[in-house]
């Protein structure tokens, strides 16, 4: 995964220049321009679908926003854990430093790629109340199904793999002569992961963050399955679709949007910007 | 006072190198690609372990695989390490890059006058993406002069900048090495930037060092074949009594011939003579750099003018160093009492 900044506006201009000069560039913009527009096709039609009167009518009803409490709840818990977790994963695959490195990086992709509804499925096998983790949780009075444990397991299933390999190409990004030199320069490990390994790959973890949050902001698959209550935004949105339609739904829909979007696009504003300063 | 005595097991050979270089001294590590140079440096900054073998640095031991062990981490070695990447810290200005190692006693204005003398006083507040190359070198080893470290290794820095540039940053190092008196190394695989910088070249080869002396030295007079080849000897003619033979002498015994160590004409008081038809010729630096064939072989001698393509052209080799079948080095046959 990588977040490239925009090009300087000028050199923008003469790319396009360039662009428009032959049939094929044209046709290239044009199919751009399409898939430009179909991706944002929804949250347009979103705006355009909303009024006012609908939004503050059906958040006014009493308890309409608790969802959006647990969903932010959640999702905080969920990316303090990934931090804790998934950065000295991503660090040791960055630095090949853990053995037989595909094996590991097999792990993280596998909840990369199972559906989150298979996700959910076999999460009841392994934490559900009949299983061996389950009892144990049991014995200090936790559940892992249907609890708030459950919808932040969920949420940390279908957000780690985007985390742990944003953060790894994040990692792997800082060059290890870099860090050499700063131990050369007299910094134990620690100090040079503080003063040089963490700034340099700030931007990225922003960005891995960012997307893991918005991630877990929208995990519905295998929360439906394993964490059906508390609601959360997304499973408000599939319930209030069932129970009063689409109209009812929509509010939350941008609710979801307004929560989930703020911390990645200011971890995309601030990371291009970092990253601009360091070229120069 | 460096000293340094390694061994590295490599993937094709086994290094095993012992030098000493005092404070001020510089010595250059001058050899092929892959002969080990830059391992050697690695090993005394403490990157890699070596499986036998001690490094000192001003009587303390940073290095001891014998009893009692002892393996004292980059970070405490105080080892200034300078590669060809300057590797600047690009999130950091290039004052906070030259204060990042901050030495007691090393204040903001110790850093502006290190930012002075290395001729980068006016960029303090620029990121290193901002510099040209050979500023960003200026940096790195500004940064190194401000951590105060107890020796400067250079692992072939300037390769790559313009020969110009070279010349000020080898000259500046050179100033810097006697000012602070510190030991320092050069790794180099060109004979020119070694020759630029050291008091002391020991020529490397396949984990070896095959000789150490003065760079002139080195090069007047090569320990063995193996050392005359990478000093620059491009030739090697047999010879027995003083005389070029014909091709496939039974001597043995062949004479280096330097294209840079040759006069034009007969001097036999000075060295070997040898003649023979001018078979190219082309322009190089001042001068030309012709291929003379004698001896059998084509000999590439680099003369200040022009000779006559096609002619026969007779030039004296300056007190060529001879080398026996085996390559190691012999007397000139004519000096062998008979």
């Amino acid at each position: 995964m990588s977040w490239a900044a925009s090009p300087p506006a000028q050199l923008a201009g003469s790319a396009l220049r360039r662009t428009v000069r032959s049939a094929g560039g044209v046709a290239s913009l044009a199919v751009a321009a399409v898939i430009w527009l179909a991706l944002l096709g929804p949250v347009i039609t979103l705006l355009a679908h909303l009024s006012w009167h609908q939004v503050s009518t059906a958040l006014s009803v009493p308890g309409a926003l608790d969802p959006l409490v647990v969903s932010v709840e959640s999702g905080a818990i969920t990316l303090g854990v990934l931090v804790l977790l998934g950065t000295p994963l991503a660090w040791k695959l960055a630095r090949g430093s853990l053995p037989f490195p595909r094996f590991w990086e097999a792990g993280v992709l596998c909840s990369l790629l199972l559906p989150p509804l298979v996700i959910g499925l076999l999460l009841i096998f392994m934490v559900g109340p009949y299983t061996p983790i389950g009892e144990l949780l049991g014995r200090v009075h936790l559940s892992a199904t249907n609890t708030f444990l459950a919808l932040v397991i969920a949420e940390v299933y279908e957000s780690a793999p985007y985390y742990v390999l944003g953060a790894q190409a994040a990692f792997a990004a800082v060059e290890p002569a870099i860090e050499e030199q700063a131990a050369l320069l007299g910094d134990r490990p620690s100090r040079v992961a503080r003063r040089v390994t963490l700034p340099l790959a700030a931007p990225g973890l922003a960005m891995a963050l960012a997307v893991a949050w918005a991630r877990a902001m929208g995990a519905f698959g295998a929360v439906v399955i394993i964490a059906y209550h508390p609601f959360g935004i997304p499973l408000q949105i599939w319930t209030t679709l069932q129970e009063t339609g689409l109209p009812t739904a929509l509010p939350f829909a941008l609710v979801l949007l307004v929560v989930a979007l703020p911390l990645p696009l200011a971890a995309y504003i601030w990371s291009a910007r970092a990253r601009g300063r360091r070229r120069g | 006072m460096l000293e340094a005595d390694v061994e590295v097991d490599r993937r094709e050979f086994r290094l095993s190198a012992a030098f000493g270089v005092a404070a001020g001294e510089r010595l250059a590590l001058f050899g092929p690609s892959g002969a080990g140079k830059t391992t050697i440096l690695e090993a005394i900054a403490g990157l890699l372990e070596p499986r036998r073998g001690t490094v000192v640095l001003n009587g303390r031991v940073l290095t001891r695989t014998a009893a009692p062990r002892r393996d004292v981490p980059p970070w405490q070695r105080r080892v200034g390490l300078l590669r060809q990447d300057p590797a600047l810290f690009p999130h950091l200005s290039v004052r906070q890059n030259l204060a990042y190692a901050p030495a007691p006693g090393t204040g903001r204005e110790e850093i502006a006058q290190i930012a002075d003398r290395l001729g980068i006083g006016g960029m303090l507040d620029d990121r290193p993406a901002r510099l040209s190359g050979g500023q960003a070198h200026r940096v790195a080893l500004g940064r190194l002069l401000a951590s105060r470290c107890d020796t400067l290794l250079l692992d072939e820095p300037y390769t790559g900048l313009d020969a110009s540039l070279r010349r000020d940053l080898t000259d500046l190092v050179r100033e810097l090495v006697a000012g602070r008196q510190v030991p320092s190394v050069l790794v180099a695989h060109e004979l020119d930037a070694a020759q630029a910088f050291a008091d002391r070249m020991a020529v490397l080869d396949r984990g070896r060092i095959l000789q150490l002396g003065p760079p002139a030295e080195v090069v007047a007079a090569p320990a063995s074949r193996r050392v005359a080849e990478l000093v620059g000897y491009r030739s090697f003619v047999p010879v027995a009594d003083g005389v070029p033979l014909p091709r496939g002498g039974p001597a043995g015994v062949v004479a280096g011939v330097h294209p840079d160590r040759v006069v034009a004409g007969r001097q036999p008081g000075r060295g070997v003579v040898l003649a023979g038809p001018v078979r190219s010729c082309r322009p190089s630096g001042a001068g030309w750099e012709a291929g003379v064939e004698t001896a059998g072989t084509l000999v590439p001698v680099r003369l200040r003018e022009q000779p006559a393509a096609g002619r026969d052209f007779e030039f004296t080799v300056l007190d060529p160093p001879c080398f026996g079948p085996d390559g190691t080095r012999v007397s000139r046959p004519e000096e062998v009492p008979t």
